[in-house]
């Protein structure tokens, strides 16, 4: 565990020497902040119903700019060969830089806390439908990084690695509507199912689903192991 | 051929990618103690030789073995004995050096009380101390590949693989570079590419030489000089007349050849072209031979340089690997 964690802190520490975590986070701030602001002054709704929905999509795309340099990045600088040599396993590497991504996501989720001051002495918010909601935006998260990771081990093109991450998520959030389209149950079922936007919805109305959970986390599970087992088959 | 206690041993050793071949059969080791240069042109196959006793490419056949440890099934354990400066120094451009080498000593295990020594060892070895708080992004050139062999140097691997580690450097770095590989080399087993001839002879007590991914020759750089075929020749200048001295020279013991050209526009002069063999003082005996009957302008003896004897072995490009001496 002591190699992962000198994997996490050396993560940490490149992405707050770069100016991208900075800039992820701030953009999603300042976006978060828009939306906050809107719903609440011009739908009159004091809840954090459609933030997060909003919160949902900004993050689909800005969590893509987190993961891109984690393996591209190894890769264009000459890096990779030395992780790879070092007394460090495949999943060690795979689990510090993600948990290294991971640490932005809740930086960047804790920095929306900020709004629901204003929601808590205007309004009557139900705490337990927030903090749902908030559960679901980190497992939705978490998916994002991992799904954003596994491409970014496939190129050293950081900005070709963000390119196909970000329409593969944004498949994964609008694949739901494919639902309408289908005649068969199965098939139905199973673009619901594969839908990031219907589990996280069940989440932000409050219900924290065990299906819902689970789907977040065998995905990122999925992306990560797809990642390692690439990574051991270039060696 | 591979001592059991070798630090680093390849037994037929090939590598495919796809359906083209790289390495074909290598087979070579170094033992403890010792500093082997690896010699070879430019896609000779040396960067895949060293990435795969690093563990960073498998084999495709045949068997690494490096402190014991069979690269194919027990890599972790070897990685923890391994120091590798590859071609490129693998540097995180945003952190400092310091960050740098403490992220490396805490993954290759370095007891967190200790870190701080460990640090300061290589960074004094490798003449780092002014430079420990800036950014790599920062340094020139030498520094940066001075921080690579840091980096290789942390955790006092038993065994040091370094590709090409004074490229960049200026002389001066260069001088300071092979001393620490030297000092090192005194303990640990070392395996350097290079393409700096003079110093596969300065600090290395065998040299590989390899072209096409095969094995042409590894043998002490004395060794290999010996063995060269165009080992020794001795040139002179006489005034002298052409048959007479190609007799004198002839019946001497150890010359085995005599080659002569007239210098143009002097009556009697030549240039002769000795081929003998290595004896020592065979040059003395052709000068005391010459010397006493006619007049001798010039004499010198020409060693192989090592760079004679790469080129050359290079140059036959053969089919087959060999191994001579």
């Amino acid at each position: 565990m002591n190699r992962v964690i000198a994997v996490y802190q050396k993560e940490l520490l490149a992405y707050f020497r770069s100016p991208i975590a900075y800039f992820v986070v701030a953009v999603f701030l300042v976006g978060t902040g828009y939306f906050f602001a809107y719903n609440m002054f011009l739908s009159g709704s004091a809840s954090m119903d459609e933030t997060f929905r909003n919160m949902g999509i900004l993050i689909l795309t800005l969590l893509p700019l987190v993961s891109m340099r984690l393996f591209s990045g190894e890769y264009s600088g000459r890096t990779m060969e030395l992780l790879v040599t070092l007394p460090l396993k495949t999943w060690e590497i795979v689990l510090g830089k993600y948990l290294g991504a991971l640490t932005i996501l809740l930086l960047m989720t804790a920095g929306t806390f900020i709004d629901l001051v204003p929601l808590y002495l205007f309004g009557n918010p139900r705490t337990t439908t927030i903090a749902a909601g908030y559960i679901g935006f980190v497992l939705l998260g978490m998916a994002c990084i991992a799904v954003g990771q596994f491409f970014s081990s496939l190129t050293q093109n950081q900005i070709v690695a963000a390119l196909i991450t970000v329409p593969v998520l944004l498949s994964f959030w609008f694949i739901g509507h494919l639902q309408d389209f289908q005649a068969s149950y199965a098939l139905r079922s199973l673009f619901g199912y594969l839908s990031f936007a219907q589990h996280f919805a069940d989440f932000v109305q409050g219900l924290i689903r065990s299906e819902g959970v689970l789907f977040y986390l065998i995905v990122s599970a999925i992306a990560l192991t797809l990642n390692t087992s690439y990574l051991q088959w270039r060696r | 051929m591979n001592s059991p206690t070798a630090a680093i041993a390849l037994e037929s050793v090939s590598k495919r990618f796809g359906a083209k071949t790289i390495i074909h059969g290598l087979t070579f080791s170094v033992g403890k103690g010792e500093i082997v240069g690896f010699l070879g042109p430019n896609g000779a196959g040396k960067t895949t030789t060293m990435r795969m006793i690093a563990g960073f490419t498998t084999a495709s056949s045949g068997q690494v073995t490096v402190a014991g440890y069979n690269m194919a099934t027990r890599n972790q354990e070897a990685a923890r004995k391994i120091g590798y400066l590859p071609e490129h120094p693998p540097l995180y451009d945003m952190l400092d050096v310091s960050q740098y080498l403490r992220f490396v000593s805490r993954v290759k295990g370095v007891p967190r009380s200790e870190i701080k020594s460990e640090l300061d060892r290589v960074a004094s070895a490798c003449k780092l101390e002014t430079v420990m708080r800036r950014e790599i992004y920062k340094l020139s050139k030498g520094y940066r590949q001075r921080v690579g062999l840091a980096q290789a140097l942390l955790g006092k691997p038993e065994v040091l693989l370094l590709d090409e580690p004074t490229a960049g450097l200026d002389p001066g770095q260069i001088h300071e570079t092979r001393e620490v590989i030297r000092s090192f080399g005194e303990r640990h087993a070392v395996l350097l590419s290079t393409h700096i001839l003079p110093e596969v002879t300065l600090i290395c007590r065998r040299v590989a030489i390899i072209n096409n991914g095969r094995l042409l020759a590894i043998d002490s750089p004395a060794g290999l000089q010996r063995a060269s075929e165009q080992t020794n020749r001795v040139l002179l200048t006489a005034t002298a007349p052409a048959d007479a001295l190609r007799a004198e020279l002839l019946s001497l013991t150890g010359v085995t050849e005599v080659t002569m050209h007239n210098v143009p526009g002097i009556q009697d002069m030549v240039n002769v072209d000795c081929q003998t063999d290595a004896r020592e003082g065979i040059e003395a005996a052709i000068a005391r031979a010459v010397a006493s009957r006619w007049d001798l302008h010039r004499l010198e003896r020409q060693q192989p340089t090592l760079e004679n004897i790469f080129l050359r072995y290079v140059a036959q490009a053969p089919a087959e690997g060999r191994s001579p001496a």
